[in-house]
């Protein structure tokens, strides 16, 4: 591990940092939470940040704002946390999938991975969401749609420069199995780039989870996801602004602090990935 | 070379295909039934299938899918279940409308990181740098539909200089412009100044600083001729991520194209629109990003080596 001590950069130490504050808000969201994200007050909707009782405001049925910006956090976090860990179990094993099973395998895996790159994501989860009622379920499946085919064509092509390095010819020479290579050999080497892609596709999942929740394709109501409460606010627009600036900031925040993670564990591997992989 | 064209247009065709077949069956595994929405609240079974019958959706699956699928080569993709109308002229109607959103905002994102890719480029760790560094992280960190929203909070709503949407006069193209802009500039930024700061180190480069040239020549024209392919090339693999970015840009401003086209057909699970929009408009996408692809190896001869190797 030395040799990764002068590697940590700047951008691994502050990412980490600002990551850490959405994480624990999400984790203590009952204790540090003044209201329940669901609770109207009728008498008291639309207000402004500052106002009595209402750190940041209300909506429009009088919900604190704050509140459901917190617990906001909890499904934000692990929808878009799920649906990373889909896309990178999937990716991970069609990628090696295509990496191992020689030229005809690497050719029909590939293609599924072409027909999922050439369909426009957005299409794609207007066809599936108008077909099948939108439930958690749902979203997080459609996250990995998002993510399975960049993840896995970049694992491909980093297990393939593995395989054709002269260490595994060696351990070919010396009898080693093909599972034993795999796994003892190639995996490891594997992990770095996996580690910054999860980073990368971590940010861009909490994206993508605000994105349809916005476009009415999120998880259903009354939980309140960051996408919601800014779908939920949208006729408010231009009197109360707050209710769609603020819960976004919480989404700004934690993807700055996934992408500053994924730029430091470059830096910090050494490795050079696309961010266009991703997304 | 000729090969190679054959082979990205088959290419082209199989990805067309398996799209149209997966929007297909994607549609019919629906649990909500299109003629229950159409139908009146409380409508009785009776209207109901009368509606079924109209819309063609008691019949057996494989008989919707051949109907579908020979109605394609006459460019037929049915009737829209909400707008009574034939899908094709639907879509065709709304298409110059974001194409014309699409291009705008390629042209701008392309111009931005080139001029900011450059000039970062060329003093790593200057102010022009760290600003181009920021913008960029901002881009991908910040979901685009927000970036739309704030926009129109505060530059239509409380300044009111630009319109919040629709598609009335040229200014109202100015926000989503920028929306989608904002969401393409980081990769073609990195990428350009990645590959900027590659060529600057080149021997050429020093030799045509030993001969006196200006710099803006030296950076403008002989670097940034070799640098910009790299993004070039992701620009054309992007296709489908800058349509992604146009139709969430025109369900913010309520811009009147396909993409909001798509997001009504949604709430009327209306079949034969969303697959109408699906094949028409990634077939588009995917011929257009052919088209670049094959572009670039009359632009640059190392591209035509690479193909005809490959």
């Amino acid at each position: 591990m030395r040799r990764f001590r002068n590697r940590i950069s700047k951008s691994l130490i502050i990412g980490s940092g600002l990551l850490a504050i959405p994480v624990l808000t999400a984790i203590f969201a009952p204790v540090i939470s003044p209201h329940s994200p669901t609770y109207l007050d009728l008498t008291q909707i639309l207000e402004a940040p500052g106002a009595p009782g209402h750190i940041l405001g209300t909506d429009s049925i009088g919900r604190d704002l704050l509140s459901r910006i917190i617990f906001g956090s909890q499904i934000s976090l692990l929808v878009a946390g799920l649906g990373m860990l889909g896309a990178l179990v999937i990716g991970v094993a069609v990628g090696s999938l295509a990496a191992f099973t020689g030229r005809f395998g690497d050719l029909v895996v590939m293609r599924f991975v072409d027909v999922q790159l050439a369909f426009p994501y957005i299409l794609l989860a207007i066809a599936i969401t108008s077909a099948v009622r939108p439930t958690v379920g749902l979203v997080i499946g459609l996250l990995v749609l998002a993510g399975w085919a960049g993840f896995a064509r970049v694992v491909r092509s980093a297990a393939l420069q593995e395989i054709s390095r002269d260490y595994v010819k060696a351990a070919t020479l010396l009898g080693a199995s093909r599972t034993r290579i795999a796994w003892k050999y190639v995996f490891p080497n594997l992990l770095p780039p996996i580690m910054v892609l999860a980073a990368m596709l971590m940010a861009a999942m909490v994206l993508i989870e605000a994105t349809l929740a916005f476009l009415g394709m999120g998880v259903p109501p009354p939980a309140p996801s960051w996408g919601t409460i800014i779908l939920d606010a949208r006729n408010y627009l231009g009197s109360a602004w707050w209710l769609t600036v603020l819960p976004g900031l919480g989404i700004l925040l934690t993807a700055v602090a996934l992408n500053l993670i994924a730029d430091g564990l470059q830096t910090l591997f050494g490795t050079r990935i696309e961010r266009d992989a991703v997304g | 070379m000729f090969r190679y064209v054959a082979f990205r247009v088959a290419q082209g065709l199989f990805l067309v295909v398996a799209i149209t077949f997966a929007v297909f069956f994607i549609l019919r595994i629906s649990e909500g039934d299109p003629a229950r929405i159409a139908a009146p609240m409380a409508a009785n079974p009776d209207v109901i299938n009368t509606y079924k019958r109209e819309f063609g959706t008691d019949r057996p699956i494989l008989s919707q899918l051949t109907t579908f699928l020979s109605g394609i080569p006459h460019g037929d993709f049915g009737t829209s279940f909400r707008y009574l109308q034939p899908v094709t002229s639907l879509i065709k109607e709304r298409f110059p409308a974001t194409l014309e959103l699409a291009l705008l905002a390629l042209l701008l994102s392309v111009s931005l990181s080139v001029s900011l890719g450059v000039l970062s480029a060329r003093r790593p760790g200057s102010i022009v740098d760290w600003i181009s560094g920021t913008l960029a992280m901002f881009g991908q960190s910040a979901p685009s539909f927000w970036v739309g929203l704030l926009l129109v909070a505060f530059i239509a709503v409380r300044l009111g200089i630009l319109p919040a949407g629709g598609n009335e006069s040229p200014l109202s193209l100015v926000l989503p412009t920028l929306t989608v802009a904002v969401g393409l500039l980081p990769t073609e930024l990195r990428v350009l100044r990645a590959s900027m700061r590659e060529v600057l180190g080149q021997d050429y480069i020093r030799a045509a600083r030993a001969f006196g040239l200006p710099e803006w020549r030296i950076n403008f024209v002989y670097a940034l001729r070799n640098a910009v392919l790299p993004m070039m090339t992701l620009v054309g693999l992007d296709m489908g991520y800058l349509l992604g970015g146009v139709i969430v840009a025109e369900g913010v401003f309520n811009y009147n194209g396909i993409g909001q086209l798509a997001l009504l057909a949604l709430n009327s699970r209306d079949y034969p629109l969303i697959q109408g929009i699906t094949v028409l408009t990634s077939s588009a996408f995917i011929g257009l990003n052919i088209i670049t692809d094959l572009l670039y190896s009359v632009v640059d001869p190392r591209v035509r080596i690479a193909q005809a190797a490959a």
